[in-house]
C-alpha cells in the first residue's frame, strides 16, 4: 500500500475512517521511510515488530469503535525519555546497555491514547547542544541539506518529522532544544510552560528548566499532544495542578491579541537578513489577522544566556552525578580502585560538551564562587522572570525569530562553544522565565533553508500561543 | 589527675534517628530493617535516570513531633537541598537533606544526671536545630576481601538529625541527653531508638580548652559508637587524648576519628586531603514543603503524651507512689501496658506491683520494644481480679498460675485455676457435705477424737482436702470439722 505524506493526525483519521489506510499500513510506510533515510542518522533504535503489533491492536480497537484520541499517530521519542523494557541512554556512552525499567508519564499518556511508538531518536548527549553533533551515536543530518546540522538537542526528533519518518516526535526543551531544531528543519516545536507536563521519566539535564514538548508538522497536532500529556502526576511533585484546557478545541479561538515583538529580532545585525525579513512578514501577517503588533524592548536579553548557562550547568553537575559506573551503565575496564572507577568511567563515558558543563556547574557551585555565580544567577533569573511577567502585563504574546541564523554546516561551530551557545539567544528566555513558546515554520532563506518564527506567552497561556500560531500557519500555507 | 582538672571539654552531639515510617522518605519502597539485601529498593532508591523524589508526608510529621516535644520553632516553609558527594552507597551522587531551612529550629531537651562527683544536676540541653534527610545505603566489606558489597535497602530511609549547641560538658551529661532523646523518640513513636542496629546513631564533636578560656579548641568528630555507654567511653578517652596532646605540644588535627569498642580508643581516619565541598543547593525536583497552620495543629493534636505527663498521670489519676510512677513511666510501652491493665481492674496498685514484679522479670528489653509482654493486659487483669475476690492467693496466682498462663495464653485465668484446682473452695454448703462424708467414713476415729484424741483433726482435714482435690479452704475446713465433731 502506498501512503501519502500526512501533515496532521486529522488527515490520517479521516483516511482511517474511510478505509483509505490502516495503522498497519502507516507503520509499514514509516518503517520504509526510516530504512530509506538511514543516512540522516535519526533513529538509534527502531521498534519495528512492536510497532506493527501495536498497529494491529489499534486497528482492531478502531473496528470496535474503542480507539483512543491518538489512534493513527506514529511517533518517535527522543533518547532521553524512559520507555519500559527499551534502551535509553541520552545519546551517551555512559548509559551503554541501559534498559529503562519504567515509562515516562508523558510517553505513557500518549500510548494510552493509542499513539504508536516507532523508535527512539538521536539527540545531543544529555540534551546538551544546539546542533546534534554531541551524540555518542554520531551527528544527525538536516534533511533540507545533509551537510548541515538539524539543530539540537532534539535534532533526531525534528528531522524525523521533517523527513516524514513518523508523524510526530516527543522531544525535550531546556533552552530551546525543541524549538531551535524545529526551526532549522521547518516543523512545529512547542515548549510548554514549565511544570505543565510531568518530568517523570525524562532524563534530567537541568531540572528547573527541562520541559517535554512535541515536534509536529501541524499546530493542531501539537495542541492535541500537549492536551494528552499535560496535567498533574503523582510521580512529579513539581508538576502544576492547574486545569488542562482543551487546547485542541481552543484552536478555533480568534480574538484580537496584543503582540509585542523584540526589536533585536528584526533590527539586530546579528540576525540574518533573510530571517529579519521573514520575521517582519510574519508580523505583518499577524496584523492582517487583526492583532495589535508593536515593538518592545527587553533590556535584560543580554543577561539571559549567562544566567541560563550558570544555572543549567550547576543543576546538571549534580543531576549527572548518578552516572558513576557503580550501579548501571558504563564502567571503565581500566579502573583499579574506587577513585579511578569514578574518574575513568566518567571521563570515558561522557563526551566533551557534557564534561565541560559538569565542570562549569561544579565550579559555579563551589564554596569560593557560589555567591558570585550561583546565587547571583538565581537573583538575575528572578529579575528576568519578573521583567518577563511585566512584558505580559502589556502584551499577550511576544514574537521573535527562533534563531539568529538558519542551519549551519556540520562542524562549523563545533570548536567554538560560545558561538554555538548564541544559537539559543531567543529561545532561552522562555526557559529561564518558565513560560511557553512555540516555533512555527516561517518560510526559507534564499538558499532554501527553513526559518522559524517564535511566539512566547505568559505561563499557562498555551491556548493563545497555539491558536495564533495555527492561524499564522494556515495563512502561510494558502499560497503554497 | 591534676592536669585533667585544668581543662574542660566542649561537646556538641549530632544524633541521627531513623524514622518509623512504613515507606521511605522519597519513594514507596518498604522501610523495613533486616530484609534480604537489595529487596527494599526501586528505581527511585537506585537513582535511575528520569526518576524524581516524592516526599513522604509522614516523615515530616514525625520530625515535627520531635520538634514540638523539644519546644523547637517549627519551620513552615521547608526546602530540601542536595548535598553533593560521591560514594558508592549514595545512589544519586547527592543526599537529599535540609540546609538553610531545617524543619525545627532551637528547642531543648531537659536532662537529669549525676556528675562524676555524685552530685545530681538538672539542665536543659539546647538544640541548634533538627533537620530531615535521607539515609544512604550500606557498604559491606568482608574481612580479607577486596570487594565491596552494596546493600541499598537503607538508602532513602527517613532520618532526623538533631544537632545540639556545644553546651555539653561531660560524658555523664552526654549519656543523660542520649538516654532522654531515646526515651522521647520511643514515647513519640517516631524511632525505635536501637543503637546497636543503628536506628539511633550519635556522632560526638568534642574539643577541650583550659577552664575559663572563652575560645574553642580544635574540634574532633568521633563516630562509631553503638551504645550510650560507648559514647560516654569515647568522650572520656578523647578528652584524655586531646589533653595529652596539648600538654606534650602536639597539634590537635580537625578530623574524624573512629571509636573502637574493643580497645576503648579512638583512631583517626585517613586524613582528608581537602575539606569536602558539598555544594548544597535547593533540590529543583521537589516542590517546597509547606506545613500549614492546620497541618501543624493536626500534628500537635495527635501528639502522644510525653514522659513527664505520663508520670504525673500515674501519680494523680492512678494514685501510684512516686517510685512506681517513675519506674512505669520510664518506658512508654510499660506505661501503655499499665493503663491497658487498669481499664479492666480497679486495683491500680496491684497492677503496678504485678508489672514491677513478675511481668518485668519476664520481659526483655527487646520484648518491651515490641510490646511483647508475658501476658496480654486482659489476662493480667483477670489474675488481679481473681486474687482480689479471694478465690486464689497472690502467691498461687504469681507462682502457679502465671507460668501456666504464659504457656497457654488462649485460656482464661479462671479456667486455669479450675483445671489446676487452685480455686479456693469457700462454699460452706458443699464443703459441709464433704465433711459429713469423711466423718461418716471414719466412725472409729470420730469416737477416738471425741474421747480426747484431738490430734486426729489433721487426718479429717487431710481427707476433706483430698476429696476436694485441694480446692477446699483449709481454714474453713478446719472450722467446719471442729463444729461438726462438737455436736
Amino acid at each position: 500500500m502506498s501512503v501519502k505524506t500526512y501533515d496532521s493526525l486529522s488527515q490520517i483519521q479521516n483516511d482511517l475512517a474511510v478505509g483509505a489506510v490502516t495503522c498497519r499500513g502507516l507503520v509499514e510506510h514509516y518503517l520504509r521511510r526510516i530504512e530509506e533515510n538511514r543516512h540522516l542518522n535519526v533513529f538509534v533504535a527502531v521498534y519495528a515488530e512492536e510497532a506493527l503489533r501495536r498497529a494491529d491492536e489499534v486497528d482492531a480497537r478502531r473496528q470496535e469503535g474503542k480507539a483512543g484520541r491518538l489512534a493513527g499517530m506514529v511517533i518517535g521519542i527522543k533518547d532521553v525519555l524512559s520507555y519500559t523494557g527499551h534502551g535509553v541512554q541520552a545519546g551517551s556512552r555512559i548509559l551503554d546497555g541501559f534498559t529503562a525499567q519504567f515509562t515516562a508519564t508523558a510517553v505513557q499518556r500518549v500510548i494510552d491514547e493509542d499513539a504508536i511508538v516507532i523508535g527512539r531518536q538521536n539527540c545531543d548527549e544529555f540534551a546538551m547542544g544546539s546542533s546534534n553533533e554531541n551524540s555518542a551515536f554520531g551527528p544527525v543530518r538536516n534533511a533540507a541539506d545533509t551537510d548541515r546540522v538539524p539543530g539540537g538537542s532534539s535534532g533526531g526528533s525534528a528531522v524525523a518529522v521533517q523527513a516524514g519518518l513518523c508523524l510526530a516526535s516527543l522531544g525535550s526543551d531546556t533552552g530551546g532544544s525543541v524549538r531551535q531544531p524545529a526551526a532549522f528543519c521547518g516543523v512545529v516545536g512547542l515548549k510548554p510552560t514549565y511544570a505543565r507536563v510531568s518530568r517523570w521519566g525524562l532524563i534530567a539535564y537541568a531540572s528547573s528548566f527541562d520541559c517535554i514538548g512535541p515536534i509536529t508538522r501541524s499546530v493542531e497536532d501539537a495542541a492535541l499532544l500537549l492536551e494528552v500529556m499535560a496535567g498533574p502526576d503523582e510521580f512529579d511533585s513539581t508538576v502544576s495542578r492547574n486545569e488542562v484546557p482543551a487546547y485542541h478545541a481552543l484552536l478555533k479561538e480568534n480574538r484580537p491579541l496584543r503582540i509585542g515583538y523584540l526589536r533585536e529580532g528584526v533590527e539586530s545585525e546579528g540576525v540574518d537578513a533573510d530571517i529579519r525579513q521573514k520575521t517582519r512578514e510574519a508580523l505583518d501577517a499577524l496584523q492582517a489577522l487583526g492583532h495589535t503588533v508593536e515593538p518592545v524592548d527587553f533590556p535584560l536579553l543580554q543577561h539571559v544566556l549567562p544566567t541560563y548557562y550558570i544555572l543549567t550547568t550547576a543543576e546538571a553537575s549534580s543531576n549527572l552525578s548518578r552516572f558513576d559506573g557503580v550501579r548501571y551503565g558504563y564502567r571503565s575496564p581500566n579502573a583499579t580502585d574506587l577513585e579511578s572507577l569514578y574518574k575513568k568511567s566518567r571521563t570515558e563515558g561522557f563526551g566533551d560538551e557534557v564534561r565541560r558543563r559538569i565542570l562549569l556547574g561544579t565550579f559555579a557551585l563551589s564554596a569560593s564562587y557560589y555567591d558570585a555565580y550561583y546565587t547571583k544567577a538565581q537573583q538575575v533569573r528572578r529579575l528576568i522572570k519578573d521583567a518577563t511577567d511585566a512584558l505580559f502585563a502589556g502584551y499577550d504574546l511576544i514574537a521573535t525569530p527562533v534563531t539568529p541564523t538558519t542551519a549551519f554546516r556540520i562542524g562549523e561551530k563545533a570548536s567554538d562553544p560560545l558561538q554555538m551557545y548564541l544559537a539559543d539567544i531567543f529561545t532561552v528566555q522562555a526557559n529561564v522565565a518558565g513560560c511557553p513558546a512555540i516555533s512555527v515554520p516561517n518560510g526559507t532563506d534564499r538558499t532554501g533553508l527553513p526559518i522559524g518564527f517564535q511566539l512566547m506567552a505568559a505561563p499557562f497561556r498555551e491556548a493563545d500561543l497555539l491558536s495564533v500560531a495555527g492561524r499564522l500557519r494556515q495563512r502561510q500555507e494558502v499560497p503554497a | 589527675m591534676e592536669v585533667l582538672e585544668k581543662y574542660e571539654m566542649v561537646i556538641g552531639l549530632e544524633v541521627h534517628c531513623q524514622l518509623l515510617t512504613a515507606t521511605k522518605i522519597f519513594a514507596a519502597d518498604s522501610n523495613q530493617f533486616g530484609s534480604e539485601p537489595n529487596t527494599n529498593i526501586s528505581v527511585i532508591t537506585l537513582g535511575h535516570p528520569g526518576t524524581l523524589p516524592k516526599l513522604n508526608r509522614k516523615a515530616v510529621e514525625l520530625a515535627v513531633r520531635m520538634g514540638l516535644a523539644c519546644r523547637s520553632t517549627i519551620t513552615q516553609y521547608n526546602l530540601f537541598a542536595r548535598k553533593n558527594y560521591f560514594y558508592p552507597d549514595l545512589p544519586k551522587g547527592y543526599q537529599l537533606s535540609q540546609d538553610k531551612t531545617p524543619v525545627c529550629v532551637g528547642g531543648e531537651v531537659p536532662v537529669r544526671f549525676r556528675d562524676a562527683g555524685g552530685q545530681t544536676l538538672e539542665k536543659a540541653v539546647r538544640l541548634h536545630h533538627i533537620h530531615l534527610e535521607e539515609d544512604a545505603g550500606k557498604s559491606i566489606h568482608e574481612a580479607g576481601q577486596w570487594d565491596t558489597w552494596l546493600d541499598y535497602n537503607r538508602a532513602g530511609t527517613p532520618l532526623i538529625e538533631m544537632v545540639t549547641d556545644p553546651v555539653i560538658r561531660s560524658g555523664e551529661e552526654a549519656a543523660a541527653y542520649l538516654t532522654e532523646v531515646r526515651r522521647l523518640v520511643r514515647y513519640l513513636d517516631i524511632c525505635d531508638g536501637n543503637m546497636e542496629e543503628g536506628s539511633l546513631r550519635c556522632d560526638v564533636n568534642i574539643s577541650v580548652r583550659l577552664k575559663g578560656e572563652e575560645r574553642l579548641g580544635t574540634k574532633v568528630e568521633v563516630k562509631n559508637m553503638n551504645s550510650i555507654r560507648n559514647v560516654q567511653r569515647a568522650i572520656e578517652t578523647e578528652f584524655r587524648r586531646q589533653i595529652e596532646a596539648i600538654e606534650t605540644g602536639q597539634p590537635i588535627i580537625q578530623e574524624t576519628r573512629m571509636f573502637d569498642a574493643a580497645t576503648g580508643q579512638t583512631a583517626g581516619m585517613r586524613v582528608k586531603e581537602t575539606m569536602n565541598d558539598y555544594r548544597y543547593f535547593p533540590d529543583p525536583d521537589l516542590s517546597p514543603v509547606v506545613i500549614s497552620d492546620e497541618w501543624l495543629a493536626e500534628i500537635r493534636a495527635g501528639m502522644p503524651a510525653l514522659p513527664k505527663e505520663r508520670y504525673e498521670k500515674l501519680l494523680a489519676h492512678y494514685g501510684l507512689p512516686e517510685y512506681d510512677a517513675a519506674l512505669i513511666s520510664d518506658a512508654r510501652e510499660l506505661a501503655d501496658y499499665f493503663e491497658a491493665v487498669c481499664t479492666r481492674t480497679a486495683n491500680y496498685k496491684a497492677a503496678s506491683n504485678w508489672i514491677m514484679g513478675p511481668v518485668k522479670a519476664q520481659t526483655s528489653e527487646k520484648n518491651l520494644r515490641e510490646q511483647q509482654f508475658p501476658l496480654p493486659a486482659d489476662k493480667l487483669a483477670e489474675l488481679i481480679n481473681l486474687v482480689d475476690s479471694g478465690q486464689v492467693s497472690f502467691s498461687t496466682a504469681s507462682q502457679r498460675m502465671f507460668p501456666v498462663l504464659i504457656e497457654q495464653p488462649e485460656k482464661s485465668a479462671e479456667q486455669v485455676a479450675r483445671e489446676q484446682n487452685l480455686l479456693q473452695n469457700s462454699n460452706t454448703d458443699s464443703l459441709l457435705a464433704l465433711v459429713d462424708e469423711v466423718l461418716a467414713a471414719w466412725p472409729d476415729k470420730v469416737k477416738e477424737y471425741k474421747k480426747g484424741k484431738k490430734g486426729l483433726l489433721g487426718l479429717f482435714v487431710g481427707e476433706v482436702m483430698k476429696k476436694s482435690k485441694g480446692s477446699a479452704d483449709p481454714k474453713l475446713t478446719n472450722e467446719l470439722i471442729q463444729k461438726s465433731l462438737a455436736l
